[in-house]
């Protein structure tokens, strides 16, 4: 076997492999034999047909099997001792077989996997979010819990900010109505921003059983747009008004979170411990979208098209069957690749530079790391045992644990090259906005 | 005979060639060719229809009426065409290719 590589561009190559056809001839020849055994044709008695007749028969695609094998065997071969990264797929053009004397020759253009080059990290400054879970921290997140489960009861007095009421309107935009509540009428809580702010100030102050009045100017950019820019005038009823109340800090409402012996101290235990793991995965994330960040602005490679054009491939099929899910008839809908040639690209880039670091540094996460991972995971279930052993019971399933792990790996590998400047962050934002 | 001209005839004589085991076995022992055959071809006929579709040389031309099966489905008989066979040996040196002719 003889193979020549031609540099096209970058990352093209074109290789022209030249095989020797007399093996390939045995081998044809050999198969046939073999097949003889057991070849069925009319006329014959199993494996009785004459050896002739059998190479009539299937002479030509036994042949077209051992090309197709030869071609493969030795792009591998050729591909191995040229030393070749291939990405992707190549695309093998035949030269024609009668043209050649004792020799089959195919002309492979392929792409090749990019040299990556990770820059220095060492300027790269990343922020780790520091944040201490405080007393006032644990006390709002109970605040929350307490406002989730509060109880309402009918009052007489004037309705105001926090209450629950329930309401029949009218609404008309030039003295043609618009909206009108049905029998049950309309449930909402005053100050929680379910509607539009001036309508819902508007509903404070009113008793049980009056009727008011009122109109309201939604601006140019509300949303429906329905409403925008028009004054709309409302007819409200008040059916009810009920004061909240917030249930006590104490042991029925521990037994109520599943706390069962109701130990107020426990429970805040608890919340606190459960604030930390989700301030550390935050932090985590954070730390891991800043560090592939800096990964991708800080190296230099091409990106092979067919990594480019696998992801697409990828992602048209994630979106698919996300729409799917959500019950969206796809008939109607035209996924264009070029839609998510910028989302590839950077994806694909990532995943070569990530697969380039794991190999040069050998970050690939050990068994200890992906337990850990698993466990994590099982952690949020009731029976942690049966998860752990569910992920261990096939290989496959480690994979997305193993994929994580490697991946906090990198990260950890980022952020020791890296400055890490530690930023102290509040509660809420770092919460927030995730 | 039919209005058929002569040559039309001869192109539809030959039926089909007759390839199994026991018509290699023949051909190689003794040089003979197998076909099926009109059942109303004669063997003058025969010998001029293949030297004609397939340029060869014809020594001798021998036949024998196959008679067709009875075949029976449940309570059903049936019963298949007889069928003519015809053995044709060829002079020295001569063959036929069928591979070629298919």
């Amino acid at each position: 076997m003889q193979a020549t590589v031609e540099t096209i561009s970058n990352l093209e190559r074109r290789m022209t492999v030249s095989v020797p056809v007399q093996p390939l001839e045995e081998e044809v020849a050999q198969r046939i034999n073999r097949m003889a055994r057991t070849v069925k044709l009319p006329g014959f008695r199993p494996g009785k047909v004459p050896l002739g007749l059998v190479r009539q028969q299937y002479g030509a695609q036994v042949r077209n099997e051992v090309l197709s094998d030869a071609v493969e065997r030795s792009f591998n071969d050729a591909v191995e001792q040229n030393k070749l990264r291939v990405a992707g797929y190549p695309n093998i053009e035949h030269k024609p077989y009668a043209e050649s004397d004792g020799k089959i020759e195919y002309i492979a253009t392929f792409e090749v996997f990019p040299e990556v080059s990770v820059a220095d990290l060492s300027k790269v400054k990343i922020e780790r979010p520091v944040l201490e879970i405080g007393e006032a921290d644990v006390k709002k997140t109970i605040d929350v819990l307490l406002r989730q489960r509060a109880t309402f009861e009918p009052v007489k007095r004037a309705s105001k900010k926090g209450d629950k009421i329930n309401i029949s309107l009218i609404a008309s935009i030039d003295s043609a109505e618009v909206e009108r509540t049905d029998a049950n009428g309309l449930d909402l809580v005053i100050g929680e921003g379910g509607r539009f702010p001036a309508f819902e100030s508007e509903l404070a102050g009113s008793k049980v059983g009056s009727n008011k009045v009122f109109e309201v100017a939604y601006p140019e950019d509300h949303k429906p747009e329905q409403l925008a820019g028009k004054t709309v005038s409302y007819d409200v009823t008040f059916n009810s008004v009920e004061q909240a109340k917030l249930p006590e800090f104490d042991a029925d409402f521990a037994r109520s979170l599943g706390v069962e012996d109701g130990d107020v101290e426990k429970m805040r235990e608890e919340i606190t411990a459960s604030l930390k793991q989700e301030v550390d995965k935050r932090v985590r994330t954070k730390l891991k979208e800043q560090s592939f960040q800096a990964l991708l602005d800080n190296s230099t490679l091409e990106v092979p098209k067919a990594f480019v054009n696998a992801e697409i491939g990828r992602l048209i099929q994630a979106t698919e069957n996300n729409l799917k899910q959500r019950g969206v008839d796809l008939s109607n809908v035209n996924l264009e690749p070029a839609m998510f040639e910028e989302q590839a690209q950077r994806n694909a880039r990532l995943r070569l530079i990530l697969s380039e670091l794991v190999n040069a540094n050998g970050l690939q996460a050990n068994a200890d790391q992906v337990r850990a991972m698993v466990d994590v995971f099982a952690q949020s279930f009731e029976r942690p045992a049966d998860v752990v052993a569910w992920y261990y019971a096939d290989v496959k399933r480690l994979d997305e644990p193993a994929a994580l792990a490697t991946e906090e790996n990198i990260v950890e590998w980022v952020l020791k090259s890296a400055k890490v400047a530690d930023k102290k962050v509040k509660f809420d934002d770092l919460m927030g906005n995730v | 005979m039919s209005a058929l001209t002569t040559q039309e005839r001869l192109l539809q004589v030959i039926v089909a060639p007759q390839i199994t085991e026991k018509a290699t076995r023949v051909a190689d022992k003794h040089q003979q060719i197998a076909f099926k055959v009109r059942t109303d071809a004669t063997k003058p006929e025969i010998k001029a229809a293949v030297e004609l579709v397939f340029k060869v040389e014809v020594d001798a031309v021998t036949v024998v009426n196959v008679g067709g099966k009875i075949k029976r489905a449940g309570r059903n008989f049936g019963r298949r065409k007889d069928w003519k066979k015809a053995y044709v040996s060829l002079k020295p040196g001569q063959e036929i290719n069928f591979a070629a002719g298919e």
